[in-house]
């Protein structure tokens, strides 16, 4: 299947700084992509650039076959960009704010009131939906920000850093309208710095870092990319001697170790060896009290990459 | 044209909700022309160009008797509210106490002394408060000196060429006088083409505040810039000279509204004297055109709304001073009368004198002056604001 996107070679100098080197980009449709960095990574300038927004100084952005640049009108309608500052004209009621940006994204007549309605459902407004969005709270923002953005129903969903400032509840509520995105086939491209948020939502995450995409993948790859392995901690009663053998035998795991009543394994996928460590143990005759397991997380990964923490 | 209609919608929708755009709009410029019109409508009358001044002649000669007809015409006419004294003390009394805004003052034996060359002046009183009224009367008197001065002039010419004879001087200097008005009302056509008390200043209060209204587009886009909202403009499938055009839009839109509703409304509450709608209506879509296109140019080099806003204001109150809104420059010499023309205040006014005199015609230069100011500020402005949406 192509590409709803294809970014190859993005480069953005502003005076001396180099913001954005080289950095390349591919999302299927469908497919939820995470651009995770720490700020200043050169994020919101690589989906500016891809968003038609600004001019870049090197490489192509093709959407859905189309040719980009900051002229293009076709490219651009197969868009919906949520920009991380909330832009909203905070004097026009939430349905009017969708109404307008629909109208200059060709929706007209009753696709417009239809629609309306339809997403300001998604976004949880339809009681508020002619207040005044200045009347709204920042969560409540939000959502109409992301509203506007998907209220075209664009193949491509850019989203900039959707749940900066935003409080827990809000910020579940976003994730979980993305997610909802996600499932009906919006190719989604999201940028952020919370790591917990580009595990939960992407398919696939790309690492960025000083302009540059360091690594990409799943989340997995990215694990074993940097040699990161699961830790499974097993707690028994009696012996698992017999059965240390064997769990170091299994496909994926690398080390056990056992001591004090636990049983410690090291192994590239935790969840395909703790089955068979289970079994094992309990085959050998001891009881299993609890189990822990460890995964690696994407800050690590982030940490080995780069040699800094996300949030630095 | 379809996204630009749609962006100036939006922004006019915001700007009614945004009731600032009534008072500079409307309810400012028309509560300022109602003062200034109590306070200084009263150098003039309701309807016409009406002075009040007095006379004193105490010459018997031609001269005085001449330019006491001419007086006497302008009141008939209209013009002025002449009184005749009969005694100086009793004329500066009046202009003391202003009965009178000014006096002038022909004294005994001035036809005599003109006839001989002799050293000889009409005097001007005029009260302090009263300047505008002064102005004309020494603008009258000086007018009438000069006339003498030419009769004079052609008699001595006679005389020395032998035409006449020494002892047929003074049938000569009358028949002179006769032949060729010293002063008529033809002399002050020009103050005829001014516009009524009232319309002058709701026309000069109203095209100020126009160029409030008229930056609104610059700024609102700024503003958009800095809210974010501009960046989303930019997203969308529109192409970036709808967004200028639909802010320049909004702008000319509101202009118009602003200048209709107020032509209207002080024709009905103070009595405004306009002309003809259609004349007008040109003038007025001329006068809004050209502020759109200066007040473009100057947001032009604003990177802020604050800056636009500032360098805006400053460009309007120099601009009202130098075109008339406070003062009627027109009446004025030398630079400052000159000065209004750099400006399109100068030529809106000027253009509505033409079109209340019932002379619509004599306003196309003032039109096409607009025009032209509105293509050449309007063409630099957007090309400066452009910037803005080019990332």
């Amino acid at each position: 299947m192509e590409a709803i996107l294809q970014a190859r070679g993005l480069k953005k100098r502003f005076g001396d700084l180099e913001a954005v080197r080289g950095v390349d980009l591919t999302i299927a449709p469908g497919e939820t992509y995470g651009l995770l960095g720490p700020n200043g990574a050169g994020k919101t300038t690589s989906i500016s650039m891809i968003g038609g927004l600004l001019e870049r100084d090197g490489g192509e952005v093709v959407v859905n076959g189309a040719q980009m640049t900051t002229t293009s009108l076709a490219p651009k309608a197969d868009i919906g960009l949520v920009p991380q500052d909330i832009a909203i004209y905070p004097d026009l009621t939430a349905r009017e704010n969708l109404r307008f940006f629909g109208r200059l994204y060709g929706v007209r007549g009753l696709e417009l009131d239809r629609r309306s309605d339809e997403v300001l459902e998604v976004i949880g407004l339809t009681d508020r939906a002619d207040d005044r969005a200045s009347d709204f709270s920042g969560g409540m923002k939000r959502r109409l920000n992301i509203g506007i953005g998907l209220f075209h129903k664009p193949m491509l969903l850019i989203l900039d850093e959707p749940t900066v400032g935003v409080d827990p509840q809000s910020r579940n509520a976003i994730l979980e309208s993305v997610e909802h995105l996600s499932d009906e086939g919006m190719a989604v491209l999201y940028t952020t710095h919370y790591m917990e948020e580009a595990e939960r939502l992407c398919d696939r995450v790309g690492i960025i870092d000083q302009g540059e995409v360091k690594a990409e993948g799943t989340r997995r790859e990215l694990v074993q990319l940097v040699g990161q392995l699961d830790r499974i901690r097993v707690s028994i009663a009696g012996s698992a001697d017999g059965a240390i053998a064997g769990i170091r035998s299994l496909g994926g795991v690398s080390d056990v170790v056992s001591a004090d009543g636990t049983i410690e394994i090291l192994a590239t996928n935790a969840s395909e060896v703790l089955a068979p460590t289970l079994a094992a143990i309990t085959t050998a005759g001891a009881a299993v009290h609890s189990v822990t397991i460890d995964e690696p997380d994407l800050e690590a990964v982030f940490l080995h990459l780069t040699g800094k923490a996300l949030r630095d | 044209m379809g996204p630009a209609i749609t962006i100036a919608i939006k922004d006019l929708a915001l700007r009614m909700r945004d009731r600032s755009v009534f008072i500079v709009g409307l309810i400012a410029p028309l509560a300022l022309a109602f003062i200034f019109n109590l306070v200084f409508g009263g150098a003039f009358g309701a309807d016409e160009l009406s002075l009040d001044v007095g006379v004193v002649v105490e010459d018997e000669g031609a001269a005085g008797e001449g330019l006491l007809g001419a007086l006497r015409d302008m009141d008939s006419s209209g013009t002025l509210a002449l009184t005749e004294f009969t005694s100086l003390s009793e004329a500066e009394e009046q202009v003391e106490e202003g009965t009178v805004g000014a006096v002038i003052h022909v004294p005994a034996g001035f036809s005599d002394a003109v006839a001989v060359n002799a050293d000889t002046a009409v005097e001007v009183i005029g009260n302090v408060d009263a300047p505008t009224t002064t102005d004309i009367a020494a603008a009258i008197a000086r007018e009438f000196a000069a006339g003498v001065r030419r009769t004079n002039l052609a008699v001595t010419t006679a005389l020395s060429t032998g035409a006449v004879p020494p002892g047929d001087v003074a049938a000569t200097i009358g028949d002179a006088a006769s032949a060729a008005p010293l002063l008529g009302v033809g002399d002050i056509e020009t103050e005829s083409r001014q516009l009524n008390t009232a319309t002058y200043f709701v026309a000069g209060l109203s095209i100020f505040f126009l160029f409030f209204i008229a930056g609104l587009g610059v700024t609102s886009m700024l503003e958009e810039r800095r809210e974010g909202t501009l960046f989303r403009l930019m997203a969308a499938p529109i192409r970036r000279r709808s967004i200028v055009l639909g802010k320049s839009l909004t702008s000319v839109v509101i202009g118009l509204v602003s200048m209709i509703v107020l032509v209207i409304a002080s024709g009905i509450i103070m009595g405004a004297e306009w002309g003809p709608p259609l004349g007008v209506a040109m003038m007025v879509t001329s006068a809004v055109l050209a502020v759109v296109g200066v007040m473009t140019l100057v947001g032009g080099f604003a990177k802020t709304p604050e800056q636009a806003g500032n360098l805006q204001s400053i460009v309007a109150v120099t601009f009202g001073m130098l075109g008339g809104t406070f003062v009627p420059v027109a009446e004025g010499e030398g630079l400052m009368s000159s000065l209004r023309f750099v400006t399109p205040n100068g030529w809106f006014m000027r253009g509505l004198g033409d079109i209340a005199s019932g002379d619509a015609m004599a306003a196309l230069p003032s039109m096409g002056i607009l025009l032209a100011m509105a293509a050449v500020t309007g063409g630099l402005g957007l090309a400066l604001v452009r910037k803005v949406v080019h990332a």
